[in-house]
């Protein structure tokens, strides 16, 4: 169904509703993924599904019913489920459903019809160029590619009703070596507008470069971030920071005010953005605000949804996720602002640090303090004398975001888009750090 | 949905799969919240759907519809089919599978109470119970408390004749209390962080946790460790307890012994592994106090079943034994690369998903000492509760470790509490200096309900049994 006929189905559910007030989200997700691994594919897979969440609101109880699949009955079965849910929920200060004033123009929105319409083959066929180029340079080629389609519809009986149809195509590959790897990616609404030649060429480049890497010791090393890597850092101080409900519940790094980072770091959410895969609005059907959350190193803005802006006495910027929740608000559009220093002329500033490709597994140590620690994977190099000199082993850091955030020396006026661990794209500049410390 | 797989697997056949299985799947969750003394969300959920393996020009395929009904799941498995063909274009290896019997039967999670027949009100009310236990310290700046319940009925059929029936039941619960202050922030959980324990049980699994009994204690904890001393630095003897070998086990020894990992499938996403087919059966893996083993057999653990998600049946395997390394988790597909028989290892995170390589209930096994007697015979260290950090790399070597507290112990007697300890090593060597395991007495199996593998992601639910055990000589630090 596309998005008129979505909201036809869920002005029909709100006619179920006897008393109270109700939110309807539809979604028909459409998802296929081939996936690759020593130059063949060994996983190729598709999905079609249809999620109803209806929320109900009555009496200051809230009640959530959620159905996958279950044909025509679905609709009658989530609002059933939420009922039973609302029952037992105890009378709180629930907050209300947002009205139709919040909701806005359905637009911009990532759509490719190119995405939509890719078929199995299309994307064998993608994966190929990759497969090819690594056979041709006797390395192997592992990946995934895959294409989504998601039609999204919000009805409330507030008046509020939005919807858009979205696509994403994102293609992730490693090549590997006798002694060592290489890791690239590409992500677009539209997979015309992948370049996988040029992912081909970068992931094969990097795993030729990256054979027989050598230990350096642990230490605390000047460092070139690479943007897979600063999409890891700031991925995390989103989830740790940039929400209303972590400065609420005193969880947040965030001093509103206080400049904690270097004067080039500016970190913005943007929805709108055409980079981004933007999208109109939140899970509450509200619109999404750009947020500037960190402005030239100083803490300027958290994110909002209903509950946290109601109680700041604010209204919602657009951040939620499907209410109720514990989690509060999120950033799912992160950018960090470019600076002026081409990335290929980054290296040379280094007298002695590391390169870094990638990180991997990060984790939180200490979220107040924005504490991670993570390993580096597929291409860390050393620099010595401003030329990058050899491989080396992948090493175990532990650091403070928000320290290395303010010993920035640089910032690349490059970026490139790359998905978080939470699969929301990130559009992240190279950065030259200071100091970074790794631990073993 | 006997009659819905043969519908599916007649149609893959007849659009040319040369080998076909199908997972018909409904599940049924329930999640129920509390939040600093409201109900902050009841959440019940209701999935249903099928998903189609394919075997087609000798590559796979799959696809997967909600919609039940004959022409979408007819066309889903032709759609199957046709992946499996655009594939077949870039391989020039066909798939092989190992041999495994046809098999009919059916499965069910033995309980003693169905948690659907339990009513909502009486989950909501142990835990307000809970929330109130915690709620005496003002320091507790965020409590919360969680029950969830699963229930999966499983249809698999195969085009070589296995019919396979069953139906798991999940019970799950926990609490976290989160004490703040001006430079500081702790939180302690029971009886395991993010967010619940859970096992294959009825409703009798969540009240043998005894949630409100140790809620007020939990919360104290919290609060004290806002001023608690920061963890001893150095190396030295680590006690780690049984949640937090539990992980240790999952990271280090269940994620590198998973077959399609060593064989490269996972190379680009979740990793490889260490152990490589050549140190089978020679591999120092650990001390000879260290013997794991895969037991989808073992009751109650998340990893209990009648058959894994391609029919093989649930069994027993040991991975390392005293110490050395034996076996591998594996698949029809990859224990036929290796020579062997599948050991009933493929998973699926619900029918949407391909069935790949996951941890059943891997389990170290119980030794003779205990807990009591492990600190007695400590000189210095530190003892370890309840995980609050993970990461190690993608070969499953380099790991470090935080947890949410330690009590440092000196000549043999737990002293004082301490925060923000982290440990960290490489696994053949933690292992290697496990001088001690506790015995059957402290032995318990907890889950891991969020597992992630595979692209696209799946979060699988997996079950760990094991003991408080003694690693020395470990690096050990403070979080900075």
């Amino acid at each position: 169904m596309n998005g008129d006929e979505l909201l036809a189905l869920g002005d029909h559910a709100l006619t179920a509703l006897a008393h109270g007030e109700a939110e309807v989200i539809i979604a028909d997700s459409r998802s296929e993924l081939t996936r690759f691994a020593g130059n063949e594919i060994h996983q190729s897979v598709a999905e079609r599904s249809r999620h109803i969440r209806v929320r109900l609101i009555d009496g200051g109880r809230i009640g959530v019913g959620e159905v996958r699949g279950h044909g025509d009955g679905a609709v009658a079965l989530a609002f059933a489920a939420a009922e039973e849910s609302r029952r037992v929920t105890t009378e709180s200060d629930v907050s209300p459903l947002p009205s139709a004033a919040q909701g806005g123009a359905d637009e911009p929105v990532a759509f490719a019809a190119a995405t939509d319409a890719a078929t199995p083959r299309d994307r064998a066929d993608l994966v190929s160029v990759i497969t090819d180029a690594a056979a041709r340079n006797d390395v192997n080629a592992y990946g995934a590619l895959s294409t989504t389609t998601t039609t999204t519809a919000i009805v409330t009986s507030s008046g509020l009703r939005r919807s858009a149809t979205s696509t994403q195509a994102s293609l992730v590959a490693v090549a590997r070596g006798a002694d060592g790897g290489g890791y690239a990616s590409r992500h677009s609404a539209d997979i015309a507008a992948l370049d996988v030649p040029g992912l081909a060429s970068e992931v094969v480049d990097t795993c030729r470069r990256n054979q027989g890497a050598t230990p350096v010791d642990p230490g605390d090393y000047e460092v070139i971030l690479s943007p897979y890597a600063v999409t890891d850092l700031l991925e995390h101080l989103a989830w740790g920071g940039f929400s209303a409900l972590a400065v609420q519940e005193h969880r947040s790094f965030m001093r509103m005010g206080e400049h904690l980072m270097s004067d080039a770091v500016t970190i913005r959410d943007d929805a709108r953005a055409a980079e981004i895969f933007p999208f109109p609005f939140d899970d509450e059907g509200v619109s999404t605000r750009p947020v500037t959350l960190i402005d030239h190193g100083v803490c300027a803005a958290v994110v909002y949804d209903t509950p946290t802006a109601l109680h700041d006495g604010v209204t919602s910027t657009g951040h939620s996720l499907p209410q109720p929740n514990t989690w509060g608000p999120l950033p799912r559009h992160l950018a960090m602002d470019a600076g002026v220093t081409p990335s290929g002329e980054m290296v040379a500033s280094v007298s002695r640090g590391l390169y870094i490709t990638r990180f991997w597994y990060v984790r939180d140590v200490h979220p107040l303090r924005t504490v991670i620690t993570g390993m580096t994977r597929e291409g860390t190099f050393l620099i010595e004398r401003g030329e990058i000199t050899r491989p080396v082993k992948d090493l175990r850091f532990t650091q403070s975001i928000v320290d290395a955030l303010a010993d920035v020396l640089q910032v690349s006026r490059e970026r490139r888009l790359e998905l978080g661990e939470g699969e929301s794209g990130v559009l992240s500049p190279w950065l030259h750090i200071g100091r970074f410390s790794f631990t073993s | 949905m006997r009659q819905l797989s043969e519908r599916a697997l007649d149609a893959a056949s007849a659009a040319g799969a040369s080998y076909a299985d199908c997972r018909v799947i409904n599940r049924t969750v329930q999640r129920i919240t509390v939040k600093n003394g409201v109900v902050a969300s009841v959440e019940l959920s209701e999935d249903e759907g099928i998903g189609i393996r394919v075997i087609a020009g000798g590559a796979w395929g799959f696809a997967g519809v909600d919609d039940l009904g004959t022409a979408a799941v007819e066309e889903a498995a032709r759609h199957a089919v046709r992946i499996a063909r655009a594939s077949a274009r870039v391989n020039r290896t066909p798939v092989r599978l190992a041999p495994a019997p046809a098999l009919v039967g059916e499965f069910r999670t033995p309980v003693v109470r169905d948690p659907f027949g339990v009513s909502l009100d009486d989950k909501v009310n142990l835990l307000m119970r809970t929330d109130e236990a915690m709620s005496a310290l003002p320091q507790i700046r965020v409590r919360e408390c969680s029950l969830e319940f699963v229930r999966e009925i499983r249809h698999f059929a195969n085009s070589e004749g296995s019919v396979l029936d069953q139906t798991i039941i999940e019970s799950g619960g926990g609490l976290d209390a989160t004490a703040t202050s001006d430079d500081e922030v702790q939180t302690r959980s029971f009886p395991n962080s993010f967010g619940r324990h859970q096992i294959c049980s009825g409703w009798e699994g969540v009240e043998a946790f005894d949630l409100p009994g140790n809620a007020g204690r939990i919360a104290e904890e919290a609060v004290a460790l806002l001023t608690a001393a920061p963890c001893p630095e150095g190396r030295m003897t680590v006690i780690l307890d049984a949640t937090q070998a539990a992980l240790q086990v999952h990271e280090s020894c269940g994620h590198p012994t998973e077959l399609d990992r060593v064989l490269g499938h996972e190379a680009a996403y979740a990793g490889t592994s260490f152990l490589t087919p050549d140190l089978l059966g020679t591999f120092r893996y650990g001390s000879e106090q260290v013997t794991m083993t895969a037991d989808s057999t073992r009751a109650p653990g998340l990893g209990t079943f009648g058959w894994d998600d391609e029919g093989v049946a649930a069994q027993r395997s040991v991975l390392i034994d005293q110490g050395i390394f034996t076996g591998y988790l594996s698949s029809r597909e990859t224990a036929a690369a290796i020579g062997q028989l599948s050991n009933g290892c493929m998973r699926a995170d619900g029918w949407s998903r391909l069935p790949i390589i996951r941890m059943t209930n891997i389990n170290l096994e119980p030794g003779t000492s205990s807990l009591e007697e492990m600190i007695a015979t400590t000189e210095h260290g530190v003892y370890l509760e309840t995980n609050r950090s993970w990461s190690i790399d993608d070969r499953r070597l380099n790991f470090q470790f935080g947890t949410q507290n330690g009590w440092e112990i000196v000549d043999g007697r737990r002293t004082r509490l301490v925060r923000n300890p982290i440990y960290s090593g490489q696994t053949p060597e933690f292992w290697g200096s496990c001088d001690a395991v506790a015995g059957p007495a402290e032995w318990r199996m907890f889950g891991v309900v969020n597992c992630g593998k595979g692209q696209p992601s799946q979060l699988m639910h997996v079950g760990h049994g094991a003991a408080p055990c003694r690693f020395r000589n470990v690096r050990v630090e403070p979080a900075r």
